[in-house]
């Protein structure tokens, strides 16, 4: 699970992920229906790192399968997608588009004519030495950490898809028709990069401010602690891990969202 | 005094000593996912006598069991209206607005105290809903403005009667408010509910139905606790992003009276 090596700086991401059951599926015994996975590929001085974070429809009768098997899907389609390394930005675009494409088409093909009860979101970051990608549909989200002003980090929301309504809690599927139309997906060319955390809406309005019923930036004394732990992690990663669920189970957090809460998050020392 | 009207004055006050030592020190506003929730209650004078009294009790029952739920009572947001012996009356709590008060009656549900309620005086129905329309509608504004997300509002009317005018005799006037609430239900700013009770007439239910096509209900007696239960039911099922078909299955399975929504 852990991913600790120290190659080259800049190299090597540190990656941890944590998923909890919300509020409602643990008084019920439902199971948490989102997924989180990522995978290293290539030589350690040149890898992808592929993150993905799925928050399957709380309405939908098979949405934890469906989650999982996005995440599944995306880590596979975007590697191999990423592998070509684009060089340019509307390349590397290009390339995340098609691997989406891959993902919805293999993700219908396996749920076939009850695609919809597996309904599910999906955020995949790509970690590559020269760009960072990211693709969206839903309502899942994506903060970067990058460089310092007079020594204070600096954090970044990647721009999301449009709201599907005025009631955020609605949002657009993989499954949805016409999903490739919501897909919201971005470049980022910054050596500076040194932090990145992915989510589901569980947290939006934990680790986001908002304006106007939109997500507007980070809210960075959350999102500072949650990549601090990671920067500095304690002996046994399987503690800072239960800490990170306990955090995100506890009253506190749960009566600002009572959902299922996901983070996965890459920093590099 | 705190001021409930401004809800990002009011912050979690849970112990933090609660939290993992590495996260002891996070500070979280409450910016939950509101959901205004509209109790708009007919108090003219046929709910003389135990009808009131059961109201006011499941009322407090009911602020009891929403206090007790960790995410409802930071998300859920009560305003109570009533129409009877002044017109229509807006409560903030417990308090009751002046006429016509720019302050706001929704309190966050874990302020939530219900106000004691008398029964007199006429059935201004039509209006009390417009003002429950315009309630929501400010409500909304206001939590734009606050940069506070919103789920589906719901108003749930509660009458034992016809809709009169001031003076107490029966009216029309009610038609009027049907195209509008039609289409703002259409539009998907609210779910309205309209529930007959005690001995409403067929009139009276005519009436429920124009005003609420898909959850009115004629109800035997003054069943308002399972009546208020079925509003945590509903505003759970909109906090889990619940489909039509499952506020539809709570509001028939709460029609024949049946405690299905614990299932």
């Amino acid at each position: 699970m852990d991913d600790d090596s120290s190659g080259g700086p800049g190299a090597q991401w540190r990656v941890r992920g944590v998923s909890v059951e919300g509020y409602r599926h643990r008084r019920t015994g439902t199971p948490c229906q989102d997924s989180w996975l990522y995978t290293v590929s290539g030589p350690p001085e040149d890898s992808v790192t592929v993150l993905a974070v799925a928050d399957g429809a709380g309405s939908r009768a098979r949405s934890d399968e469906g989650s999982a098997l996005a995440v599944q899907l995306a880590v596979e389609c975007f590697t191999r997608r990423s592998a070509e390394l684009p060089p340019t930005a509307s390349g590397v675009r290009a390339a995340l588009r098609e691997a989406f494409l891959d993902v919805r088409d293999e993700f219908l093909r396996r749920t076939g004519d009850e695609s919809n009860d597996f309904a599910t979101t999906l955020t995949v970051a790509v970690l590559t030495p020269r760009w960072i990608g990211y693709l969206s549909v839903g309502d899942g989200f994506v903060v970067l950490r990058a460089g310092t002003v007079d020594g204070v980090p600096q954090f970044h929301l990647l721009p999301q898809p449009a709201a599907a309504s005025e009631y955020s809690n609605e949002t657009v599927f993989l499954t949805s028709t016409d999903a490739e139309r919501w897909v919201r997906t971005a470049c980022v060319r910054d050596p500076e990069v040194d932090g990145v955390l992915l989510s589901t809406d569980g947290l939006a309005q934990i680790a986001l401010t908002w304006v106007d019923g939109q997500p507007h930036q980070p809210r960075a004394s959350f999102v500072a602690a949650m990549l601090r732990t990671l920067d500095s992690p304690g002996d046994d990663p399987d503690e800072d891990d239960e800490a990170l669920a306990v955090l995100l189970r506890s009253d506190k957090l749960t009566a600002v969202n009572a959902d299922d809460k996901t983070l996965l998050r890459a920093v590099r020392p | 005094m705190r001021d409930n009207t401004h809800p990002m004055t009011v912050r979690v006050n849970q112990q933090a000593s609660t939290l993992p030592y590495q996260y002891a020190d996070i500070e979280i506003e409450n910016n939950a996912q509101r959901l205004p929730l509209v109790l708009c209650l007919d108090t003219s004078h046929s709910m003389l006598g135990a009808p009131i009294a059961s109201l006011n009790e499941a009322l407090r029952d009911w602020t009891r069991e929403l206090h007790d739920d960790v995410s409802l009572s930071y998300s859920v947001e009560v305003a109570v209206l009533t129409f009877g012996d002044a017109g229509v009356s807006a409560w903030q709590g417990p308090n009751l607005l002046p006429y016509n008060s720019p302050v706001s009656p929704f309190v966050p549900a874990h302020l939530f105290q219900p106000p004691q309620l008398k029964a007199a005086g006429v059935t201004l129905m039509a209006e009390a809903l417009e003002l429950s329309v315009q309630i929501v509608a400010a409500r909304k504004a206001e939590l734009r403005q606050l940069g506070l997300q919103f789920y589906r509002p719901q108003i749930c009317l509660v009458t034992d009667g016809l809709p009169t005018d001031a003076t107490g005799h029966p009216t029309d006037a009610w038609r009027r408010v049907v195209p509008v609430l039609t289409e703002e239900q259409r539009a998907r700013r609210f779910r309205l509910y309209a529930i007959g009770v005690g001995g409403i007439t067929d009139r009276g239910e005519e009436v429920l139905r124009a005003f609420a096509p898909t959850f009115n209900a004629r109800l035997h007696g003054f069943p308002f606790r399972e009546l208020l239960q079925m509003m945590s039911a509903s505003a759970n099922a909109e906090q889990r992003g619940a489909g039509d078909e499952v506020f539809e299955k709570i509001f028939s399975q709460f029609k024949t009276q049946r405690p299905a929504w614990e299932s």
